[in-house]
């Protein structure tokens, strides 16, 4: 055993003698201090030597994946939320070096992702049962897919808190827990398998991302706070239901209760409540993403929240919604998903990509417009995920990215005018490149990247979704149509942004209030500059993303034509029914729960029903 | 007599004794209120306090230990039967009273003295009630029913009315009082009618008797109906189900919080017991339990009725504990769709329901206590206004109240979360979407003003002038909310054990 081995097996004694030895009163001898952490720590490994661990399911161990580098990521900033809490509120830069060291440990953690190529499947996966008689696991594990958007959480998130400490000075410690409370439930969310430990993360992100609008927001800040929780939780309890009835269809068709996504994956329910419960877990999504009519959230919480809060809820809370939908409405009920894409692409299309362009040229709201201008941009995700082809679907994950780097620092740059001069009114501004030149160079580009001017990221996507459109066999006839729609939404984009690149920068510079403005601080370009070198780098190189996602976009995709067939196939008026697991592939299954034997609910908490192994046979 | 039968009793007994001596500690004490006194351990409050609480705890330690002794092995426990039934069902349901109560007891040992209340008459009635209540739990007999519900219910009336000096005290104890007594007297009519139509007042014996009754037929049927519907409504009465919760947010608000906490977990907790073994046992048989001519279709509307209206009736509140007792009204009716699922799915719907209760306990008293901490002499915290800024200022007070408060709400990973999803689950598995569906949408509205809460406290400044909420200091309210604060977060994080107890122990009437 290695001593790092070693350190994370008995890291809970560990903490406990530490902590026991600080406990005492300043004056404790060292005797005292010695001998409370001794005991401490034995008694934690006295409670770690008796904890059940039968029931404990464990994925196949896989050479070079360290099993608890997802956990690490996840548990991270929870304990340092926690521990936030007991740091004393006038140490402003321990909270804020201790948040750097967080998100900056969570940072580098990931990167170390990136070191494993990305089969089809699951990798870093670890199970562990967390209530056995329900059928509830803590299952986390990571494919092609979910790896951008964790290291775009992890990417973004330090910059959003390095950029939101310049501007926010009020109740700093609040912030640090918010913060890093939401972190920890992006990625989880992100990585769960499990619907309801999903479920609890996607949950979970709601209160803290709820406080940052309500204390450091704007005027409004309090409606447009409670709007956005009360939207989002509408949507997600229909979802719980929805997840309660699968789960219970499940167990009527194996006896097996599981909220586990990958054993959930095999019902077919019947076709009247196929479609129900695809829409009650497509609208918690759509509200998320947000879709039209469902986005009207969203103009408001980002015109209150402050600018590190709009930036987090551009670049990553948006991408639950289009992640989920592609996860767990396109896996769980592929049915309804395919029969409905064509109308729901037409959707995206009039509702997201056009309607929030014109309405985004409307704007006189900097920052509104900005959050218009998400609504079109994530409707080119959703059609790319609608279109359901591999070369649609790759573009709506880099999309998914691109729109969270180059939102993410055009909320960066609105923040910078209005923290100079507290409006953010189109009007107000004119000339700004003669004064704040290097501003005016950044927007530009971020800009263009935004528009998808060939170069920048926003191209690759954009183009990877209008092919992906053309070429889809599920829009049928309508497919030349929708992409006619979704160009003209690129042209749009184009207007409405250079409408204000023009306005802003532009032209004479009138407004006297404007003549002596400083030009971007050390640290607002400090925190733009890697977004904006990722634009580049995205738009240069798409290669290192999509060879990296390519084939768990085509496992999802082949996997998804084929269930979907199945589904609408074998859908029943009445009864539900299992399809067989060679429908699927195996890389997908794996760490699926499996039953050994059926067996009379264990008693006292320690659930045997679980256990898996590599390869075995559910009951049926 | 066997020490069977004493030890099947113990929880009963210990707690019966330990307020008799309680009584005599307190004729007998020294400690009297000075009212011009500001010392606050004056009072007989500091000791009487913590003496009614470890008598509750005991009681509850009593019937974990026959728990887990199995009370099926006591011999002689079914003497007593069926006036007094030991079993898994009243084992668990004695146990979260006590705990109720017990927690209670040290809200009132932080606010009673704060607020110049401090006599000691509070808890021997307290442990008194507490006694009439596990009595109702255990009750498998109409008669032992009434004496438990008039036992528990008269101590509540003094309780709620122990601010003498008060008019709303005494206005909602008079209220409190009236509608008491005339859902006593409908559960009492109604069993007596029960009686005439089928010559039984225990619940196993009235079940026989209705199992032969065929619907439409016979001339017992009409006076079983009637009887049905006047114990349905008298229990609808006491867990305060709407239409027939108009007593609540007068009687909630004018007693001493303390007392509303208590009325808020162990009245509502007994009650629901009791509606349990009734429906469940007594009317579990015979047609009544069907959906096309029994009480199911009753209850479930009920059950909607209670959580969309006092959901809707929340939101419009502009008192935090007017707010609270609505809230605790919602709450019934999510436990009302529970009682409603087991009629179809069995012991597992039951324990979620039992479930529901215990989070709903916690939480309860949890968010009950954080507005007692928020108050101190002089200035309760009642309204929203009051706890303008209150996180700002006193973050550990505030973190605790929107802790309760989420769990109330039902966010994850909360106890209140898991209690609402077991429910959810059950019913779903029992069929009853619309039923589950309008739970959770009633959920959301819930957390508005849930959420209010956290706005004033976070969000918000004092308004200019206004007094400022100072939290009042004690040992006492800050255990329970720390207790309560543990157990909401265990429960949870955690809640596989005791939901298995919760079925187990449903199991146990069946």
């Amino acid at each position: 055993m290695s001593p790092l081995d070693f350190v994370f097996q008995y890291w809970p004694a560990i903490g406990a003698g530490i902590l026991g030895a600080l406990v005492p009163r300043g004056d404790a001898s060292t005797k005292q201090r010695a001998g409370l952490g001794f005991i401490t720590a034995l008694t934690t490994l006295f409670v770690i030597w008796l904890w059940p661990t039968e029931g404990a399911a464990q994925a196949a161990k896989v050479p070079g994946e360290w099993p608890h580098l997802l956990n690490l990521l996840i548990a991270l900033p929870l304990v340092g939320a926690a521990a936030v809490l007991f740091i004393p509120r006038q140490m402003l830069s321990l909270l804020r070096g201790f948040t750097y060291v967080v998100l900056g440990i969570g940072f580098v953690a990931s990167l170390w992702l990136l070191t494993v190529p990305m089969t089809a499947g699951w990798h870093f996966q670890y199970i562990k049962d967390w209530m056995p008689t329900l059928g509830i696991r803590y299952h986390v594990a990571i494919d092609g897919i979910s790896l951008w958007l964790v290291l775009l959480t992890t990417f973004v998130t330090p910059i959003a808190a390095y950029a939101s400490f310049g501007s926010i000075k009020t109740r700093i410690k609040e912030f640090c827990f918010a913060l890093l409370l939401l972190q920890g439930g992006m990625i989880g969310a992100f990585l769960a398998l499990d619907l309801f430990l999903f479920y609890v993360f996607w949950e979970l992100m709601l209160v803290p991302m709820f406080l940052m609008i309500g204390i450091w927001g704007g005027a409004d800040r309090v409606k447009a706070a409670i709007k956005f929780f009360l939207y989002t939780m509408a949507g997600s309890v229909l979802m719980l239901a929805a997840i309660i009835y699968l789960v219970w269809t499940h167990q009527k068709l194996t006896g097996d209760f599981t909220f586990d996504y990958l054993a959930l994956s095999r019902v077919v329910l019947p076709k009247s409540a196929q479609l129900l419960c695809f829409w009650a877990f497509s609208l918690a999504f759509f509200i998320k993403v947000p879709m039209w009519p469902v986005h009207t959230w969203l103009p408001d919480a980002h015109v209150q929240a402050p600018t590190g809060g709009s930036v987090i809820l551009a670049a990553v809370m948006l991408k639950l919604g289009t992640y989920a939908y592609m996860r767990f409405s396109m896996g769980l009920f592929p049915g309804p998903a395919s029969n409905l894409s064509a109308n729901l692409a037409g959707v995206a299309i009039l509702g997201g990509i056009l309607y929030g362009a014109l309405v985004a040229w409307k704007q006189r709201d900097v920052k509104r417009l900005v959050a218009y201008s998400s609504v079109a941009h994530l409707g080119f995700v959703m059609l790319g995920l609608f279109s359901a082809t591999p070369m649609g679907m790759q573009g709506a994950v880099l999309q998914m990215v691109n729109h969270g780097v180059s939102t993410g620092a055009l909320f960066l740059l609105v923040g910078v005018i209005y923290d100079r001069r507290h409006t953010r009114e189109v009007d107000e501004f004119g000339g700004l490149a003669k004064v704040m030149p290097i501003y005016a160079v950044v927007f530009l580009i971020v800009t263009f990247a935004s528009v998808g001017v060939p170069g920048t990221n926003g191209f690759v996507g954009e183009f990877l979704v209008i092919m992906g459109t053309f070429l889809s066999e599920r829009l049928g006839k309508f497919a030349g149509i929708h992409t006619v729609g979704a160009a003209a939404g690129v042209i749009l984009a184009a207007v409405y942004m250079l409408y204000v690149v023009q306005k802003m920068f532009f032209g004479p510079l009138t407004n006297p209030k404007n003549k002596h403005l400083p030009d971007l601080t050390v640290r607002e370009s400090l925190a733009l500059a890697p977004l904006v070198l990722m634009i580049f780098v995205i738009g240069f190189f798409p290669a290192i993303f999509l060879d990296r996602m390519k084939e768990s976009i085509l496992l999802h995709h082949n996997q998804y034509k084929v269930v979907s067939g199945q589904a609408i196939l074998f859908a029943d008026e009445r009864d539900a029914k299992l399809l067989p697991e060679d429908t699927f592939s195996p890389a997908f299954l794996k760490g699926m729960p499996k039953k050994e034997q059926p067996e009379a609910p264990a008693a006292g908490g320690e659930g045997s029903q679980a256990a898996l192994g590599g390869e075995g046979k559910v009951a049926q | 007599m066997s020490t069977g039968l004493f030890l099947g009793l113990s929880p009963l007994l210990i707690v019966s004794l330990g307020g008799l001596l309680l009584m005599v500690a307190e004729a007998f004490s020294k400690r009297r209120v000075d009212e011009t006194s500001d010392d606050r351990d004056a009072g007989p409050s500091s000791e009487l306090s913590l003496g009614t609480t470890v008598t509750l705890l005991a009681g509850a330690v009593f019937a974990a230990a026959i728990w887990f002794v199995g009370p099926e092995k006591l011999e002689g426990a079914s003497l007593v039967a069926p006036w007094v039934i030991v079993d898994r069902f009243t084992l668990f349901f004695e146990f979260v009273l006590c705990l109720g109560g017990a927690l209670a007891a040290l809200l009132a040992g932080g606010y009673l003295p704060e607020h110049r209340l401090d006599r000691g008459e509070f808890y021997p009635l307290i442990i008194f009630s507490t006694v009439g209540a596990m009595i109702l739990a255990a009750a498998g007999d109409l008669l032992s029913l009434f004496l438990g519900l008039e036992t528990m219910s008269l101590g509540v009336y003094a309780m709620v009315g122990f601010r003498r000096a008060s008019l709303r005290s005494t206005e909602a104890a008079v209220k409190y009082f009236l509608l008491g007594s005339f859902a006593a007297a409908l559960l009492l009519y109604g069993g007596a009618l029960l009686y005439g139509a089928t010559g039984h007042t225990d619940l196993a014996g009235i079940r026989e008797a209705i199992a032969n009754v065929q619907p439409g037929k016979g001339p017992n049927f009409a006076l079983v109906i009637t009887a049905a519907v006047l114990i349905i409504v008298g229990l609808a009465f006491k867990v305060s189900a709407v239409p027939f919760h108009m007593w609540t947010p007068d009687a909630y608000e004018g007693a001493p919080t303390p007392t509303t906490t208590y009325m808020a977990v162990a009245v509502k907790c007994a009650a629901f017991a009791t509606m349990l073994r009734v429906l469940i046992g007594g009317f579990g048989e015979g047609g009544l339990e069907s959906w096309a001519a029994g009480w199911p279709p009753v209850v479930a509307l009920l059950a909607v009725l209670t959580m969309t209206v006092a959901n809707l009736v929340a939101g419009q509140q502009e008192s935090v504990k007017r707010m609270l007792a609505y809230s605790s009204i919602a709450h019934a009716g999510y436990v009302l769709v529970g009682v409603v699922a087991t009629m179809r799915a069995g012991g597992d719907a039951q324990g979620s329901v039992m479930f529901y209760l215990l989070t709903y306990t916690v939480s309860t008293v949890g968010a009950f206590g954080a507005l007692i901490l928020m108050g101190s002499r002089g200035a309760e915290a009642v309204s929203y206004e009051d706890l303008a800024g209150v996180g700002k200022r006193h973050p550990a007070a505030g973190f605790a109240f929107s802790l309760f408060l989420l769990s109330l709400a039902g966010v994850p990973p909360t106890a209140g979360f898991f209690g609402k999803l077991y429910i959810v689950k059950t019913s779903i598995g029992a069929g009853l979407y619309p039923l589950a569906v309008i739970l959770l949408l009633n959920s959301v509205i819930s957390a508005y003003y849930y959420l209010r809460v956290m706005v004033y406290m976070y969000m918000r400044e004092p308004a200019p002038g206004a007094p400022i909420a100072k939290p009042m200091r004690s040992g006492y309210v800050a255990t329970a909310l720390v207790v309560a604060g543990v157990l909401v977060l265990v429960l949870g994080l955690w809640p596989t054990t005791s939901l298995q107890i919760a079925v187990e122990a449903a199991l146990a009437t069946r």
